[in-house]
Formats: structure tokens, sequence, C-alpha cells
């Protein structure tokens, strides 16, 4: 008897009793459909909580240059290693451009050389507050700000040490309160430092209400502290820091790409760069381990209650164990019938777990189809939730819904599994019958 | 080495072997059937000749003597060896027709051809000619429970001749019929007999019967006591009379 043949059979015995069978597979239904529903949920979170943070600009990574001083002995005291220092190999242009060579569409660079605050007075004699930074190029794209009005700071303007500025539409707000065109102005900055520097607009940026709502939290407009975006050169002239490289860079990434890859090539480069140097240890700080945290303990919760769901399987497996009992009782009779015609005992035994298999798959594809649509349900209610509530909206700009793909395999597995598995002892009673016996039976 | 199709020596079977109530059922039997052979074997209730039909069918071994099938010695079988001997050499045919329910006409005669592991096609083509042979071309996709006692025992006679047995094991085959659709059913495995050359054991009660059959082997208390050749005959001439499709459901 082919196997095609034995499902046919098995399809056909599952139709003669719809009932029996529909309450058979209500338990392999429940189980399979409470599985894919908490990892629907599981997936659809994770995806979600991507897309938050890639929304919010966090796909960024932090390199740091740390150095470890030796340990003398005679005089109980540390010190640099006079031939590795820190100062002499800093994060080279060139070595950023190697970055950029061997990932191309990887990396946006940026670094916010930083001079802390400074402020200035604006013609009503009010303080405005703003973070000096000292950007490449990149560091506009990098948080997805827009360019409002005239340009961004170039790599010649860093080129050529220029005291150019980037405001944002905030400051232009705070600082020219009447109005006036703010490019091509010159503004005066008192540093923190207590020193002074005067700077020319050269663009507005958009200060977007994203990034406001989530760096500010109720700030007031007219409070509020924006980034002024200088060339790091003109940075590292005020701050007098050396201009042979950076102790620390920022790098953003291509939002298409996989951020912990990107983590892992960025963290294999600089440890390359530095093998030489074993003084020098390179610190990435990156986003995505935030997010990979968050996804452990996702996945973690999701595997735990899939589990717990799991165990339901093995009641519905029990009842089809029962009904398959049931069944070979009833077919006593057709199985000394098959057995005086010239079945073997392979041959009931395969036709009762197939029948066994079917069942369960059944069931599970039902299962499997009413997790995905409770999946999407959920889903629907939280985007109900989140539209209604705007701290929310802001953060979870979608809610995607993801029905994990593997799961849904694992349960088609699972099902076929459990019906040979539950399947198995009945048919081998089935195929062990003695033929005269069952000939007999009424 | 023999021409026997059936070759029995000295058969007992015996239940409960070594405790207080054992019971034995045959009592040295020996007989043997030759190819193309239609013989009946008669006895009461309660005589063995279940325990003994089952033993020549190879549903069941002797618990003494040898019993050769067309030469092979089915005493010394294993269970899937005595599976592939019904399959191949054993046609049955019971009382109550045992028709596989939810399996119709067609699928039924090709039950056994599929278990031996003939191709689809093949069988389908075989299980057609024989339900023609039988008179059940015109209802080959109805279901068991569509189909009148003696239809379901024609059927099954089909069925029985699907691996082209070297034995037809027919027990009580009209016992659930009524006297002429009976009398239509014996016409088929006079015709199997007279024209396909089977070899024919019939299992059955009533002498009227066995009177049909070419030879009567009777038993009693798990013996034989007669083993008779019966004058030769126009098997079952009533029916042959009036043979009309008016059937009664069993």
């Amino acid at each position: 008897m082919s196997f095609l043949e034995s499902i046919k059979s098995a399809l056909s015995s599952i139709a003669a009793n719809k009932m029996r069978s529909l309450l058979t597979m209500l338990g392999i239904i429940i189980g399979i459909s409470a599985v894919i529903t908490i990892t629907t949920l599981g997936s659809s979170l994770t995806a979600t909580i991507q897309n938050a943070f890639s929304t919010l600009g966090a796909n960024y990574f932090d390199v740091y240059l740390n150095e470890e001083w030796i340990y003398d002995e005679s005089t109980n005291s540390y010190y640099p290693d006079p031939n590795s220092s820190l100062e002499d190999h800093l994060i080279t242009m060139d070595m950023l451009d190697e970055l950029n060579e061997r990932y191309p569409d990887c990396f946006y660079n940026c670094s916010t050389n930083g001079i802390g605050g400074g402020s200035l007075l604006n013609t009503e004699k009010d303080t405005v507050n703003v973070h000096i930074a000292g950007v490449f190029d990149g560091f506009v794209p990098y948080e997805d700000f827009d360019i409002l009005a005239g340009r961004n700071i170039t790599l010649r303007d860093n080129a050529e040490c220029k005291y150019s500025a980037l405001v944002s539409n905030i400051f232009v707000k705070q600082y020219f309160t009447r109005g006036e065109e703010p490019i091509g102005q010159t503004i005066s900055v008192t540093l923190d430092s207590g020193s002074a520097a005067e700077f020319t607009i050269v663009g507005v940026y958009d200060y977007s209400e994203l990034y406001k709502r989530y760096a500010m939290g109720d700030q007031r407009e007219e409070d509020m502290t924006t980034h002024l975006l200088i060339p790091y050169t003109a940075a590292n002239e005020i701050s007098h820091v050396s201009e042979r490289g950076f102790s620390y860079v920022e790098f953003t990434c291509n939002s298409k790409k996989d951020a912990s890859a990107l983590n892992e090539d960025l963290r294999a480069f600089f440890e390359e760069q530095y093998e030489k140097y074993p003084s020098i240890n390179v610190e990435i700080y990156s986003s995505v381990e935030d997010f990979d945290i968050a996804i452990t303990v996702i996945n973690i919760v999701t595997i735990v209650i899939s589990i717990i769901a799991a165990i339901s399987l093995l009641v519905g497996g029990v009842g089809v164990m029962n009904i398959m009992l049931v069944s070979v009782t009833e077919r006593t009779r057709e199985i000394g019938i098959r057995k005086a015609l010239g079945a073997k005992r392979r041959n009931i035994r395969l036709q009762f777990v197939i029948e066994a298999i079917v069942i369960c798959l059944i069931g599970g594809i039902i299962g499997i189809l009413i997790g995905i649509l409770n999946g999407e349900l959920v889903g629907f209610i939280a985007k109900q939730v989140i539209a209604s509530n705007e701290d929310y909206s802001m953060l979870f700009s979608a809610v995607k819904v993801v029905p994990s793909l593997t799961a849904i395999i694992i349960s088609v597995l699972f099902s076929t599994l459990t019906g040979i598995f539950f399947g198995l002892y009945p048919a081998n009673k089935a195929a062990k019958m003695n033929p005269i016996d069952a000939l007999r039976y009424d | 080495m023999s021409n026997f199709i059936i070759d029995m020596r000295d058969i007992y079977k015996r239940y409960f072997i070594g405790q207080p109530n054992e019971l034995q059922i045959l009592n040295r039997i020996s007989f043997q059937v030759k190819q193309g052979e239609f013989v009946a074997i008669v006895g009461p209730s309660g005589s063995g000749k279940s325990t003994l039909m089952n033993i020549i069918g190879a549903l069941d071994k002797p618990t003494e003597g040898t019993y050769l099938l067309n030469g092979t010695d089915i005493g010394k079988l294993s269970d899937k060896e005595l599976s592939n001997i019904r399959n191949k050499e054993i046609g049955f045919v019971f009382q109550t027709f045992n028709l596989i329910p939810r399996s119709n006409a067609l699928k039924n005669v090709e039950l056994p051809m599929m278990y031996a592991g003939v191709s689809k096609h093949e069988r389908t083509a075989r299980a057609k000619e024989l339900l023609k042979l039988v008179g059940m071309e015109d209802r080959m996709t109805h279901q068991p429970n569509e189909l009148s006692g003696g239809q379901k025992q024609r059927v099954a006679i089909a069925r029985a001749m699907a691996n082209n047995p070297s034995i037809i094991l027919a027990d009580e085959p009209t016992g659930a019929l009524d006297s002429k659709t009976g009398h239509l059913v014996m016409d088929i495995f006079h015709k199997l007999h007279k024209e396909e050359g089977k070899t024919i054991v019939l299992i059955t009660h009533s002498p009227e019967l066995a009177a049909e059959t070419e030879r009567t082997i009777s038993i009693y208390d798990g013996s034989i006591i007669s083993d008779t050749a019966n004058p030769s005959l126009n098997a079952a001439p009533t029916a042959e009379a009036e043979q009309t499709d008016g059937e009664v459901n069993a």
C-alpha cells in the first residue's frame, strides 16, 4: 500500500467521523495556535522595537580608544607605555578612509569632538544655551536631520578649518526673535571654558519632533539646548586638541544593513588596527547592544511561554492516541479482513500511523492559521492603543506583525511528530492483532 | 513433487495446551486436494470446520502435522510469509462478505493487489475485468452499503480472484443470502471452476450445497468421517432457469 493511498484512506476515515475528528484535533489546534500566537507576538514585538530603534536614529556606534597604563613596581606607579602611547596612535583620517573603502555604503563617519556647551545672548538679552559639537560632514544624515536652509558642514569647512556653524530651527527661534534671516549671520558664543568664539551660520537643520520628544521630554521650546554643529577641525583648534586624530569617533550605519553584523565589522576593523599596540584598547559602545539585550529578553520570554503552551500539545496528543485506540477497536474487523487479504503488519501500522499524522497535521495547520490570525488581531488592537496615546505613537511609529516562520515550520514538524508518537502505540496494537480473532470480532 | 494444491497430513489443532482445560479441535486430519478440484467440507457447528478453514487459509498454524500448500510447508513460515501466502495463494470468500466499508467495489477488488505491490494502472484494469466476470461492471463505484447481499458477495468473489490465487476458500458464501441469490453466487463458483479451472474449497453446513461440488469431505468432532466423490450433476439448475436481478438485501 503506497504512501499516497494511505493518506487518501486516512482522509476518508477522518471524513467519515467528522465531528469526532474535529474534537480530537481540537487539542492540537489549541496547542499549536497558542504557540504560534505567542511566537508571532514575540517576533512582532522584536520587529516593532527594531523599527522604533532605527526611527530614533539609534543605529550608532561610539568607538573609544582607552590606554592601559603600565605598572612599575620599583616606583609603585603607573605610567603610559612609551612605545605605544595613545597620543601617538589616535584614530586617523586614513583609518577612516580605509574603513569606508572596506565597507562601502555601511558607515557614516561623524565625530562630535566635544567642547561642551556654550551660551549667547540674543537681542532680548536672554541667554540661549547650545551644545557645541565638532563634526565631520556626516553628522546630519546620521541623525536623520533635514537641512531646512543653507547647507551642511562640508569636508571643505573641515579642511580649511572654517568657523562655520549649522544651527537648529529651534535655535533660530530662540536667537533671532525678530525673524531675521539666520544664514550668513555671525554669532559670538561664550564657551564653558570662558573663552569666546565667533561662528558664521551656514545652515539650519530641522530639530525633528521625534528627536525633541526623545531627548527633551516635556521641556519648553524656549528652554531647549540644541546642537551647534561646527567643523571638527575648528573644534580641535578651540579646545587645543591634537590634530593628529581622534580618541573617540562616532559612526552611524546604513539602516538597511544588519547593525549587529556592522558592530562586529567595526570591532574587527579597529582591533586589527590596534593589534600592534596591546596597551591601547578599543571600546565600542552601540545602541545595538541595548537592542540586543531587549531582544534577548523578549526571545527568552517567548520561548518559555511557548514551552508552556506546548504542554497543551501533549494533552492534544493524548487525545489523538485515545481516539486512535477507539478507532482501532472499532475497525478490528476491517483489520482482520485486511490481514486475510494479505496485509502485512507494517501495512496496518503505516495505515494507522498515517491516520494519526494526518489528524495532527490538519489540526496543526488549522492551529497555525488561527495563531497567525490571533497575532494580527493583537497587532491591530496594539495599533489602536498606540495611535490613541501620543507619547507612544512617536516612539512606535509602526507596529509590525510578523508571524515567525521558524515557529510555523517547527509546529508542522511537531504536529507530525505528535502524530507519530501518539499514533504508534494504537497502530502497533492494530498491527499485532491476530487475524482470526479480528475477523470474528463484531 | 506432488501435484496437490492442498496436502494435509496428520493435522492436529489443540488449544490451552498443557492446561486442565486443553481442547483438541482437530484430530488427525489428512486429505489432499488436486489442482482444479471443487471440494466441499461439511460438518455441523462445532465440528472444527472453521478451525480447519483457518489452517487451510494460512490464518492459523496446526499444532501438529504438516500442511503443504502448493508445496510450501505452512507450519514453518513467519508471520510476514504467511501474509504473503494469504495474499497470493488464497482467495477468501466469507459468509458476511467482509468488504472494506467506505471503499467502493473497485477499491475493494484492488486491495489484495495493492498489498501485492501491483501498479495502480495494472490493478485497476484487472479489477475492472474481474468485476465484469462476476457481472458487477455497472456498480464498480458503489460503496458496499449501496449494494445488496448478493452483489456484495459477487464483489467479494472478484476480490478473492484478484491475485489469481491457487485456492478460492469460501466459508458459507451463501449463508447470509436467500436461496435464489445463493444459487446465483454458487453459479459464479461453478463458472470459475469450469471456465477458469480454479481450485475451490467450499465450507458449508448444507448438504445440498455440498452436493453441487465434485467431492464432499465430512467432518465431525474434529475428524474426517467421510470423503466421497459426488455424482456428476448439472450445477444449480434452478438459478440458471430464472437468472434475473431479483435479489434481496441481506
